[in-house]
């Protein structure tokens, strides 16, 4: 996952002005003056993203209004993949999986993350040596990570339950259907929470002491001073934690295979799977369709998310 | 499983923040389903778009050498046979100096190739519904007319129309055939005094008394959810429904198949997929959080007296116990002895459409079909010759199924007909788990529905 800087840092080029070389291009644009080296920096990035990321989806866009199978040749048949689409109880099941995944996933992540930034934050021993360690799980790739947790659920819980005597475990939960979803959610948490306990640590770094000297002279107890400094200065950080964290889960895919592949049954079959299926069974076009219609509950959801939280942010 | 061996070129969707994806159970040594899944990955597709310049050169590598020889690619990439093949080119690009063969092995994708104008010259590939397309796209040229082609036997060319015809040519040459049966352990048989059934109630009867005997009757690994549908249902579908008449029924129905009609699988594998979920109750109780590389081991550990597996498996069999005493025979599905094997054509030979040197990839090819290579090839790797008058099987795991090979008993498992677009493992593992055979089937038919709804 990437991290992003938290909060945009606004740039104001007016401050030290110093007067450009003559023959420097200046761009006026909403009334503050970019320099030409600017954009000779985006360049780079602004073509391979167009040639990789845009590009292939607007042809992917394309194609999902024709019957192309990946060769050969296709023509234009309307919305016929789309109508199919919303017809195909597969597809709105993994839609429905999705999503719900994601909520409780990007819940469970933010209250985790949260809480162990703020544990590692405080006066502790071995804080740095902790901090390595919560940190481990985002640095391993996610199929190893599932194909682990895999050998667990399946073998050493089910040992471990027997010997205990707790019959619920004692058979694999990833072979239960309605409890295969919880062992996706249990490992998609551990790997997700350093990346944004990262981002937390950074937020309450960014909180300076006096705030809470202030408070606890006004006799703020801890949860106190948590509630009514720490979160409502961090909601920016939960706001970038949301909409990232919750546009990744939305796109699960390693971990779904590599612990059930979609199983038992098709219980947890993500939206990620089912358009990758397109690439192998000459049912190209159709995924793309369903490919284009994800995109767009992706930046609906997130515009959605941002428009929620937007306006609680607080700064000092 | 999404990806077998070849499929670890596969790169997931959530572009870029994921590894690819690869096995976690290991891939079947020969043949058969892994090979469905080695289709063109996302990242195919995405250097499609952005690779333009580098297929302009790539497409050069074909044309004739600095040396006057005319170059070729031959494609062939089945893990375990690339050593074998090598060599094969090695021996051959040192015979003679007009024809130079390059041996691609690597396990990228064909429809990229395809795409892009730069097929192989010459392909050695499993022959399943994706190879198959190309067939019927018209990608493949006609080797109708070369000699090799009336040596192969009308049956088994047989199955290659059964997914594909391109305007009644001949374009794709059986080379291997696999067989697939219940392998079984002939020791613990004998020390129960079982029989190997050759009719349903004596399967049912064989099942019984190993379970009366406190003999794990069947090992099945439903977690890899392509061991059920090869296995299983492939074998209980194949033993009791004519699967080609019945696909053929259903292409041509297209759209339009009611839920009376005869041709649905509700009402054609309805008795056949009852039978499999009774097979499938004598399993190991632990069958759902088992996979193929844990029924590999508990079956070589001598663990249960049969196993759904096809020959790819004796491999690793062979690795947890050399000594073991196996057989195969066909799943007997009906009242009387009249059963079938299940076979893929696991190597067949093509030229693409697209190739410059059509002229020396057929030499190539006559010379790998010659009588002597072909059937070191397949006997050396527990496969059966495609050929008239080929030499007899002497491997003990696999001989019991020469006879039905030899009549033509055979079918392509129905699980092989349907697109990987249809999860059938899934729902398999679903009815296996639920024991619910016609939500399972009827699931089936609504899926193919929608499909010929939108591909026809």
């Amino acid at each position: 996952m990437t991290t992003f800087a938290p909060t945009p840092v606004e740039v104001h080029t007016e401050a030290p002005h110093v007067e450009p070389p003559v023959k420097t291009k200046l761009v006026k644009w909403h009334g503050e003056r970019a320099d030409a080296t600017s954009y000779i920096f985006l360049l780079p990035a602004v073509i391979l993203f167009t040639l990789f990321i845009t590009l292939p989806a607007l042809i992917g866009m394309i194609y999902s209004v024709t019957d192309y199978v990946g060769f050969g040749d296709s023509k234009f048949i309307g919305l016929a993949n789309f109508q199919a689409l919303f017809s195909d109880p597969r597809i709105l099941s993994a839609y429905a999986f999705t999503i719900g995944f994601s909520l409780i996933s990007v819940v469970l992540v933010n209250i985790i993350a949260l809480a162990l930034a703020i544990g590692l934050n405080s006066k502790i021993a071995w804080k740095s040596g902790l901090r390595g360690i919560f940190f481990i799980p985002m640095v391993i790739s996610g199929i190893v990570i599932a194909y682990v947790f895999n050998f667990l659920f399946s073998n050493s819980l089910p040992t471990l339950a027997t010997s205990l005597n707790i019959p619920f475990l004692q058979s694999s939960i990833l072979a239960n259907e309605n409890l295969a979803w919880i062992a996706i959610v249990i490992v998609t948490v551990w790997q997700s929470v350093p990346s944004m306990m990262i981002v937390y640590l950074a937020g309450l770094l960014a909180i300076p002491g006096e705030v809470y000297e202030a408070g606890s002279l006004d006799g703020a107890t801890k949860w106190r001073s948590f509630t009514s400094i720490t979160l409502p200065l961090m909601v920016g950080y939960v706001v970038i934690n949301t909409v990232l964290g919750f546009k990744n889960f939305l796109n699960a895919y390693d971990i779904i295979v590599g612990l059930t592949n979609g199983g038992p049954g098709t219980s947890t079959f993500s939206v990620a799977m089912t358009i990758f299926t397109g690439f192998t069974s000459g049912d190209y076009a159709y995924q793309m369709a369903n490919a284009v219609v994800f995109f767009i509950v992706t930046v609906v959801v997130s515009l959605l998310q941002l428009r929620l939280i937007k306006g609680r942010e607080m700064s000092l | 499983m999404l990806s077998r061996s070849l499929g670890a070129s596969e790169t997931s969707p959530s572009a870029g923040s994921t590894p690819a994806p690869f096995t976690a159970s290991g891939p079947p040594a020969a043949a058969d389903p892994q090979w469905r899944r080695t289709g063109p990955s996302r990242r195919t597709f995405l250097q499609l778009a952005g690779l333009g310049a580098a297929t302009a050169a790539l497409a050069g590598c074909t044309s004739t050498g600095a040396s006057g020889a005319t170059q070729i690619r031959f494609f062939q990439n089945k893990p375990e046979v690339i050593g074998y093949f090598g060599e094969l080119v090695e021996a051959y690009n040192s015979s003679q100096n007009r024809i130079r063969v390059t041996h691609d092995s690597s396990p990228t994708s064909l429809v990229a190739q395809i795409v892009r104008g730069a097929p192989p010259d010459l392909a050695l590939y499993n022959y399943n519904l994706e190879t198959s397309t190309y067939v019927a796209r018209g990608v493949l040229s006609d080797l109708a007319s070369l000699p090799e082609t009336s040596r192969i036997r009308p049956d088994v060319q047989a199955l290659v129309t059964q997914y594909a015809t391109y305007q009644g040519q001949t374009n794709v040459l059986p080379y291997s055939i696999t067989a697939a049966g219940v392998i079984y352990n002939k020791t613990i048989f004998a020390d129960n005094g079982v029989e190997v059934p050759t009719t349903w109630p004596e399967m049912l009867a064989a099942c019984q008394s190993f379970s009366d005997a406190g003999v794990t009757p069947v090992y099945s690994t439903y977690k890899d959810v392509w061991t059920l549908s090869q296995g299983l249902f492939d074998y209980s579908g194949g033993g009791s429904v004519d699967v080609a008449e019945f696909y053929k029924k259903l292409k041509n129905e297209g759209a339009n198949i009611l839920p009376d009609s005869p041709t649905t699988f509700e009402n054609t594998f309805g008795g056949a997929v009852d039978r499999m979920l009774q097979v499938a109750s004598f399993s190991n109780p632990d069958a759902p959080a088992r996979a193929y590389a844990d029924g590999n081991l508990a079956f070589g550990s001598g663990e249960a007296a049969m196993y759904m597996q096809g020959p790819w498996a004796f491999s690793e069999i062979e690795k947890v116990n050399p000594n073991l005493d196996l057989g195969t025979f066909p799943l007997p599905m009906k009242d009387d002895a009249d059963n079938r094997v299940r076979v893929n054509l696991d190597l067949s030979l093509w030229i693409p459409q697209g190739s410059q040197n059509k002229s020396a990839a057929r030499q190539f090819l006559s010379h790998l079909m010659q009588p002597d290579i072909q059937d070191a090839y397949n006997s050396d790797n527990l496969a059966y010759s495609p050929n008239n008058n080929p030499i007899a099987v002497t491997d003990p795991r696999i001989a019991e199924l020469q006879p039905y090979v030899d009549e033509g008993l055979f079918y392509q498992g129905p699980n092989t007909y349907i697109p990987p677009t249809i999860p059938i493992g899934n729902y398999l593992q679903e009815a296996v788990i639920s024991g619910d055979g016609t939500e399972f089937l009827r699931t089936l038919d609504s899926d193919w529905r929608r499909l010929a709804v939108r591909t026809s």
